[in-house]
């Protein structure tokens, strides 16, 4: 009966988590039931054992990303985890140490000219001509890349809320406003794939909700598929269809967002005194089959809509005592903290 | 490459660097002006038709304006990195070396505008002195070594703009170096040797400043077009250089 139980409870952690603790106690990537079945050319960036390293020290290790077409990919981690070192692998701007990216089923180096006008991106922060105004700017870089559309700056601007032709320089635009160009640069030409690293910093609470909506909007209505990077955990939940959670250089998960959610749930923590007589309560009286079971004495159920009242009176007189009793929420926040062995992300 | 050159112009709308090219041009032209109303026995300076327009000549080639052409370089290849806008010309793609030789046309027609911007005042100021004494000869003959100083100070600071951006240091040691590099031209000047083969010096001789001999004349051409070379030699390892870190580098 023990045996059962640990079983379950193994398969159950497993199954939510998305987590196989190897042998050696490294935690590698599987995807969850729950994950789409997908051929690896619906992969439309996928880097195998990419490494970077400056000097002895291993700023990105192993990392194994996998950006499906059309969905939105959240690299969730803390500032200098790795991510802008990721993103900057992927586009070429910066040297592979070892392993490989592949983006559109292609290596970079070598098909610039055939892979980069397919992508928009920000790296950091967006760099642009301070004497200049935004549409100053935007012409110039669409001039360079040739777009053919005849009002793309403008289009562009508009949709990031700049104005056209404003009179404003560069040098004078709020933090908020040189990230909405730079927006507005990545997506001048139409891209299929947009990177993004941090694209709400600096951004006010509106801006940021502003701009989420605008991400979701190119990824949902135009088909777009999106790399971002942030250290807020909140944007990521709230964007990503995907999620792949970095810390010292190590991708530690990738996971869909729905599978990870299911971590996000309440619960009724209780502790009785005898396991086996509680569980056939449940299961007969009140038809609970959605819970788990640790160390024996204590029960995690987490149909919280149960009459708790009338469990723990059940319970009794079934001569089964009732330690305690405690409504719990596991928060993706908790679940982050855990993985990454330390403080949680804002 | 019309593109881009397209590019470098605008991207220098605005800028403060070509106010203060112009700012200097013209202060240039002032100074000689103020020294040229010193009396001599013979009176006035610039009471001689011409004297102003030749002298503005050395004044700019040996003080101000070569140092100016290599700010103004230097700091055209250097900003990209300085503003971060490297990395959005590279996701375009732009090639580098383009790049680099885009800005490189630019400088070289700035400097060459320069010195027809200074040809403008000065003749302006011998027109209104002595608008009876010119002749079309004399102006055409002023013209053209001014048209020629011009594309000379662009090649004899050439190197200069492709050493400081190839250690990635800041636009103001152009200038520096630029400054000490010009003014040792003073030095160069006293003996016939140096005269023709230090490049701010043989530039005035090809510019026809001064009277020079067929054999100096190409000798001080050739070492002109060997800093072009230069400045070319270093640019290209600097690009090679820079990709080879980028693919390879740890």
């Amino acid at each position: 009966m023990k045996k059962f139980y640990l079983g379950k409870v193994m398969a159950r952690f497993v199954f939510y988590t998305g987590l196989v603790v190897g042998d050696a106690g490294i935690i590698s990537r599987h995807y969850s039931p729950e994950s789409e079945e997908i051929s690896m050319s619906d992969y439309l960036i996928e880097t195998k054992q990419l490494t970077k390293t400056y000097g002895d020290q291993a700023a990105v290790k192993d990392v194994n990303l996998h950006v499906k077409k059309g969905r939105i990919y959240g690299l969730l981690g803390r500032n200098g985890a790795g991510k802008t070192t990721i993103m900057k692998m992927i586009l070429g701007l910066t040297s592979i140490t070892s392993g490989e990216v592949d983006v559109f089923g292609q290596n970079i180096k070598g098909h610039e000219k055939r892979i980069y006008p397919r992508i928009g991106a920000i790296i950091e922060t967006p760099g642009f001509y301070p004497n200049l105004t935004g549409t100053e700017n935007l012409e110039i870089f669409a001039r360079l890349r040739g777009t053919a559309a005849p009002n793309a700056v403008k289009n562009a601007l508009k949709v990031v809320g700049l104005p056209y032709k404003d009179k404003k320089l560069f040098s004078k635009y709020s933090l908020g406003m040189k990230q909405r160009l730079g927006i507005a640069n990545a997506i001048l030409h139409d891209p299929e794939l947009l990177i993004l690293d941090e694209p709400t910093n600096g951004l006010d609470p509106i801006g940021i909700a502003e701009m989420r909506d605008f991400i979701k909007h190119l990824s949902a209505e135009r088909g777009k598929t999106i790399l971002i990077s942030s250290h807020i955990l909140s944007e990521i939940s709230l964007l990503a269809d995907d999620i792949g959670i970095i810390d010292h250089g190590t991708l530690l998960v990738e996971n869909t967002m729905k599978a990870l959610e299911k971590k996000n749930r309440k619960y009724v923590l209780l502790r009785i005194s005898d396991m086996p007589k509680a569980m056939l309560i449940l299961e007969q009286e009140f038809h609970v089959t959605n819970f788990d079971m640790y160390d024996g004495h204590t029960l995690c159920i987490y149909d919280t809509s149960l009459d708790m009242g009338a469990v723990n009176k059940a319970l009794v007189m079934h001569d089964v005592s009732v330690i305690s009793s405690q409504l719990c929420n596991d928060t993706l926040e908790d679940y982050f903290k855990r993985i990454t062995g330390g403080e949680g992300i804002a | 490459m019309r593109k881009m050159l397209w590019a470098e112009w605008r991207k220098l709308r605005r800028s403060s660097i070509i106010l203060l090219t112009v700012f200097a041009t013209v202060l240039i032209a002032v100074i000689v002006l103020v020294a040229g109303r010193e009396t001599t026995v013979d009176g006035f300076y610039l009471s001689d038709a011409g004297w102003y327009m030749t002298m503005v000549q050395p004044w700019a080639t040996m003080f101000v304006l070569p140092a100016i052409v290599a700010m103004l370089g230097s700091y055209m290849i250097c900003r990209e990195e300085q503003d971060d806008t490297l990395k959005s010309l590279l996701l375009i793609p732009v090639n580098e070396t383009t790049l680099t030789a885009a800005k490189m046309i630019v400088t070289f027609a700035i400097s060459i505008l320069i010195y027809l911007l200074l040809f403008a005042i000065t003749f302006s100021v011998e027109l209104l002195l002595h608008h009876t004494d010119l002749s079309v000869g004399m102006v055409l003959s002023f013209f053209k070594s001014y048209l020629l100083e011009g594309i000379g100070v662009f090649l004899a600071v050439s190197p200069i703009i492709a050493l400081v951006s190839y250690t990635k240091k800041s636009y103001w040691l152009a200038l520096l170096l630029a400054e000490i590099y010009s003014f040792a031209g003073l030095f160069m000047s006293m003996s016939s040797l140096t005269k023709t083969f230090y490049p701010i010096t043989a530039l005035l001789g090809v510019a026809g400043y001064y009277e020079t001999t067929t054999t100096n004349l190409f000798e001080s051409l050739f070492v002109l077009l060997l800093c072009g070379c230069l400045a070319a030699l270093i640019l290209v390892c600097h690009q090679r250089s820079g990709k080879e870190k980028k693919y390879h580098g740890k």
